[in-house]
């Protein structure tokens, strides 16, 4: 097995004052669907945004393709930052520019294509997340939900990364787009070979494509393996989780 | 890593394209496209590529595109097992990517249609507005406790109390230059004391409306305009709306009312301070004793050059409210709207208060006031 694409040791965070993390680290295999999940106010999205290198934790360090986040020169996060994309919640798509303008910033920015290649595959990868050809010229504004989610993962995924973050990717969907979406994220990640991390609550999104799963509690690692692994432990807030799924089945 | 590359071979009447390399967006540079026989029995080998993305397959597929060859008509090879999921991936949504990059072309006639469409648009939407307005204020008059007293009374804070510094400091800045500019021609005849009737007249009538006006316009339009577009935003006003609270009678009446009182009392303020502004310069530059000047300014200034001036103000804060108001109501849900909306409402209140401000002129000239 080659080396770890994320390694998260000890972190602690503080946060105006309370503590959020008290040591929690593990690791993501290359090729991998990890997701992190914990009851809200457990500081996945704050642990998602540390791995990116948005929020500086207190102490630990935090490895991305054995390069440390933290440790890094400005140069080494750029270079660092073009090697994965992230998903964000709401899309956070630029809404000054059309989705292909979108698309087509990353590779403008950071490839030396031409204009209008970059055009061009700005239109593939809107292609591959499977929206259609009328989507291209519009303002984000225009988009509902699920297309803006689209559009934002042809963004993350516009230069190739080898690493893809998705915060949330189902919320604010309804259930036929979200799992529309988790089997368009298995689709690509299989095919392109991704390593995916990402922040769920979405039971569904965890039983269909996550090879293994974290579980954030009271600050720390609660458990880490697959679901039926993380069915053996006994805590409240995971039973409580997976059996409202179990009632829901056998309903 | 190896700059990505294509070869042409012979091979038992085939012809064989072996491409090599790493084919990513990190190695842009494209290889020479070989020549390639227009009806070859065609094979694609990929036993040499080190690399491939996305960019690389599209790049690789436009190569043999250009040089005549669709990717169906290609027999694959060799191609590594963990980038041939990308090479199909890529190939079956070629066509959608490749094509005429077609430019919206817009012609005169086109742009001077949208513009004029746009501006009848406008036109109805003020209408509509001002409609909407009319009838809670008319359910205000009806119900006067419904009134939004906290907003108002917030909105006077930030209006009127939090202007008064730099309102005052501006006019009187403007008494003073204007005294001394004045002053330098008075002296020239000796008549030093008629400084006190120029700026007078010029303060009270003309420049503390127009310029506190002007300064309300940047300062409260622009901020009406960004919050109420932030609020649209965010969805508060249709919260509001939901609650059974009509927006208008929460958000844009007490902001309107705000600043048709507001207005009037930074002139006043600013008369004062421009006056002030005149009395330092007489005493400094023409030796005007402060009782002089007030003896002076008591005989020559007439409460109706003040009422001129003051009568103004109301109309002014109208406008002002209204144009905010509405550039605010109308953001589209993005930044960018938020941006331009702001923008037009400083641009459009400046624009109405100097244009009010000359219809003023007209009618008062006219009436003989």
């Amino acid at each position: 097995m080659s080396e770890p694409v994320i390694e998260v040791s000890n972190i602690v965070t503080r946060l105006s004052g309370s503590l959020i993390h008290d040591g929690v680290s593990f690791n993501v295999a290359r090729g991998e669907v990890t997701a992190l999940i914990g009851g809200s106010g457990t500081g996945k999205s704050v642990l998602l945004k540390e791995i990116i290198g948005l929020i500086r934790p207190q102490s630990g360090s935090i490895k991305l393709f054995g390069e440390d986040v933290w440790a890094a020169n400005d140069v080494k996060l750029m270079g660092l930052r073009k090697r994965f994309g992230v998903l964000f919640q709401d899309g956070a798509l630029f809404s000054s520019l059309t989705v292909e303008q979108n698309v087509a910033a990353p590779l403008h920015e950071h490839t030396s294509l031409s204009p209008r290649e970059c055009i061009e595959l700005a239109r593939l990868k809107i292609a591959l997340v499977g929206l259609p050809a009328t989507a291209r010229s519009k303002m984000p504004s225009e988009l509902s939900g699920g297309m803006r989610k689209r559009a934002a993962l042809a963004r993350a995924l516009a230069l190739d990364p080898e690493l893809l973050f998705l915060d949330e990717p189902t919320s604010g969907l309804d259930p036929i787009s979200a799992r529309a979406f988790d089997h368009l994220i298995r689709i690509l990640s299989n095919s392109l070979g991704l390593t995916v991390f990402l922040v769920t609550h979405d039971l569904d999104t965890l039983l269909s494509m996550v090879n293994r799963i974290v579980v954030l509690a009271r600050g720390k690692v609660l458990g880490q393996g697959t679901v039926e692994d993380l069915r053996k432990i006994d805590d409240p807030w995971l039973q409580d989780y997976f059996s409202a799924r179990f009632v829901e089945e056998h309903a | 890593m190896a700059e990505p590359s294509l070869l042409l071979k012979q091979e038992d009447g085939r012809t064989v394209i072996i491409a090599s390399g790493n084919w990513t967006h990190d190695h842009v540079v494209l290889p020479k496209t070989p020549e390639i026989p227009a009806d070859a029995l065609l094979v694609l080998d990929g036993t040499r590529i080190e690399g491939l993305g996305t960019t690389g397959a599209y790049r690789l597929m436009n190569t043999l595109h250009d040089a005549g060859v669709s990717p169906e008509r290609l027999e694959l090879r060799g191609i590594p097992s963990s980038v041939l999921p990308i090479w199909n991936l890529v190939a079956q949504n070629y066509t959608q990517a490749h094509g005429v990059i077609e430019k919206k072309s817009t012609g005169l006639l086109y742009r001077f249609g949208v513009g004029a469409v746009s501006t009848l648009r406008h036109m109805a939407g003020v209408a509509n507005f001002v409609g909407r307005l009319s009838i809670e204020m008319f359910r205000l008059l009806e119900k006067p406790s419904s009134f939004r007293y906290r907003e108002f009374v917030a909105q006077m804070e930030a209006i009127f109390i939090y202007a008064i510094p730099i309102a005052m400091a501006m006019i009187f800045l403007l008494g003073l230059v204007f005294a001394y500019l004045m002053g330098v021609q008075a002296q020239k005849f000796g008549a030093n004391i008629y400084v006190v009737d120029g700026v007078s007249a010029a303060v009270l009538r003309e420049l503390s409306p127009v310029i506190v006006a002007i300064l309300v316009a940047g300062r409260t339009g622009a901020a009406i305009t960004a919050q109420l577009g932030t609020m649209k935003v965010n969805e508060e006003i249709d919260a509001l709306s939901i609650l059974g609270l009509s927006p208008y009678a929460v958000l844009v009446l007490p902001r309107i009312l705000a600043l048709f009182f507001a207005l009037p009392l930074l002139v006043f303020l600013g008369d004062l301070a421009g006056l002030l502004g005149g009395m330092v310069v007489s005493k400094t530059q023409l030796g005007l004793e402060y009782s002089q000047y007030w003896d002076r300014l008591d005989s020559v200034l007439k409460m109706k050059t003040f009422w001129v001036g003051i009568s103004k103000a109301p109309i002014f804060a109208i406008f002002i409210g209204l144009i905010a108001c509405r550039m605010g109501m109308t953001v589209a849900r993005d930044a960018r709207s938020v941006g331009e909306h702001t923008t037009s409402t400083v641009v459009q209140s400046i624009v109405a208060v100097i244009v009010l401000n000359a219809i003023f002129a007209i009618v008062f000239v006219n009436l003989d006031i």
